[in-house]
């Protein structure tokens, strides 16, 4: 081991640098993880949050049978995703199941997710957003049974309908749960490596699709034995996923009452 | 006054539909892959999809088991898991203790920068961990993986968490009749954490058994691979002609955190809303 200043940090911004440039993935990879990986992120964390949100609203209610409905949301967070990821693989093959129930309400699309480089990270991103959605929603499903039941009952009496309710109660109280969930969310997208790693493969799937910056820094560690770019490159994520977090959680400040 | 009924019925319809709707999103993966596991992959293949295995087949199970290392995952999941639930049982129950009950100078200090850990990406730390666990001589070997995560920080938190929250008096009266701390935490904190002790070791169970990035870096030879990355592995579809042996394959691995899950999952649910709203 060595001191080399800056060298690991100059073949990363060399790196960036190509690919903005316009050059082909094969040229920079590291360049086509960062854009995957935004766009990614950009697509799962809000999808699952909303979802989540909204699948907890419903769940709030007098209802029966709740305890299954949390139970069947949540199966997939217990469950090991590449576990999860082997069978999603069988379940996007051209004449799978997902084409099959996607042709019910839209006929004649039938892409093939995972060898189409137009739709691998859109499939890496539906797998995601099922596997985590349910876990988040039950923890709003709790965040929302702790708001007191009569802030509702005064609202009904001023005759707000359930849709009222939810935008003008419930989500207000709900903004810490909110930032909590999206900067986990944020967290787990940025890193996400299991999906990639079976939908993708190690080298990212056709034309570098399902690429993303965690299979890059562990190519660059384990397979071009460069550990010290590898190092330079995790830091730089950290740098990208503390910024980010760091920004949404100064935004929306949760204000002390 | 019947107008708002009927509204206020047609909404709990709405609402059944849509939260069913979603269970079965979130459950067909699993119902279909069970059901497929039990078909030929001729018929497994077919479109439109078809429901009821026929003829029924064990052949997919048997194939799996057939290979000559998958039990040999199966066992080294289990080792690796055993090992980290009883690490952290005994580890982090110690740590949690000592930032709970035990006064020493920067105490609250090292306990922030404990938690500021958790922001901390696991890539960061995956290099050097490395390096570490090369020149100890321990790559390719479970205990030397396992050695990374024998105490971690949410279980370290959740213990602490527990112990403040029990009574000083027992404390008080534990040290009026001359116990010292490592006596006291022995047979005072651990037996009235049995609880969070559980609690410790079902997550860190299911975050064992399903680890990946891990076990895919620490471990080389294909005879010392956990579940997750051997099935990776000898999953790859290159290699198989069917797919219906992957998919018995895959629900054989994932079956003990699914059953797990299915019988205890009023306190695990419970539990991760709790950790939830720390946040």
């Amino acid at each position: 081991m060595e001191f080399v200043g800056f060298k690991n940090y100059e073949v990363l911004f060399r790196d960036l640098a190509r690919g903005l440039s316009g050059a082909y993935y094969f040229l920079a990879p590291f360049y086509t993880g960062l854009r995957n990986i935004l766009l990614y992120t950009a697509i799962v964390v809000p999808t699952q949050t909303i979802l989540a949100i909204v699948l907890a609203a419903f769940a709030n209610q007098r209802i029966r049978g709740v305890q299954f409905y949390k139970v069947s949301y949540f199966l997939p967070a217990v469950t090991c995703p590449v576990i999860i990821a082997l069978i999603f693989v069988w379940l996007f093959m051209k004449n799978g199941f997902i084409n099959y129930m996607i042709q019910l309400f839209i006929p004649g699309f039938a892409p093939d997710w995972i060898n189409d480089r137009n739709y691998l990270l859109y499939a890496i991103a539906l797998v995601a957003i099922w596997g985590t959605s349910g876990h988040f929603m039950v923890s709003f499903l709790a965040a929302m049974q702790a708001i007191p039941r009569d802030v509702y009952e005064a609202a009904m009496l001023d005759g707000a309908g359930p849709i009222r309710r939810f935008i003008y109660i419930t989500l207000p109280l709900l903004k810490p749960m909110i930032v909590y969930v999206v900067v986990m969310g944020l967290i787990g997208a940025l890193q996400m490596f299991d999906l990639a790693w079976v939908m993708a493969g190690r080298s990212g799937g056709p034309g570098g699709a399902g690429y993303t910056m965690a299979l890059d820094i562990y190519n660059e560690a384990f397979i071009n034995l460069r550990p010290g770019v590898a190092a330079a490159k995790s830091i730089f994520l950290f740098a990208l996923i503390f910024s980010i977090t760091f920004i949404f959680q100064k935004k929306f400040k949760v204000m002390p009452r | 006054m019947r107008h708002l009924r009927f509204s206020k019925l047609a909404w709990i319809l709405l609402t059944y539909i849509i939260l069913t709707v979603f269970a079965f999103i979130y459950l067909v993966p699993f119902i279909r892959s069970f059901v497929a596991s039990f078909m030929t992959w001729e018929q497994a293949s077919r479109y439109p999809p078809e429901w009821i295995p026929n003829p029924f087949t064990l052949d997919n199970y048997l194939k799996v088991l057939r290979l000559e290392l998958f039990p040999r995952w199966i066992l080294n999941s289990a080792l690796y898991a055993g090992l980290i639930v009883a690490g952290n049982i005994l580890f982090s129950s110690m740590a949690g203790y000592a930032f709970a009950r035990l006064n020493f100078p920067g105490r609250d200090a090292l306990f922030s920068a404990l938690l500021a850990l958790l922001m901390i990406p696991v890539f960061v730390t995956l290099v050097p961990n490395y390096i570490i666990i090369y020149r100890l001589g321990l790559v390719d070997n479970i205990v030397g993986l396992a050695l990374l995560s024998l105490a971690n920080v949410p279980s370290i938190f959740l213990m602490r968490q527990y112990f403040i929250s029990l009574p000083q008096d027992v404390f008080d009266a534990a040290r009026l009749d001359g116990c010292g701390p490592i006596k006291t935490f022995f047979y005072i904190a651990l037996p009235l954490a049995k609880p969070a002790l559980g609690a410790v070791a079902v997550y860190q169970f299911l975050g064992a058994w399903n680890a990946f990035l891990g076990p895919l870096v620490f471990l080389r030879s294909p005879e010392n691979f956990t579940l997750p990355v051997g099935l990776s592995f000898a999953f790859q579809r290159s290699m198989w002609t069917e797919y219906t042996p992957i998919i018995a394959g895959s629900l054989i691995a994932a079956a003990p955190t699914i059953i797990l899950f299915i019988v205890l999952n009023k306190y695990l649910i419970r539990g991760i809303a709790i950790t939830a709203g720390k946040g």
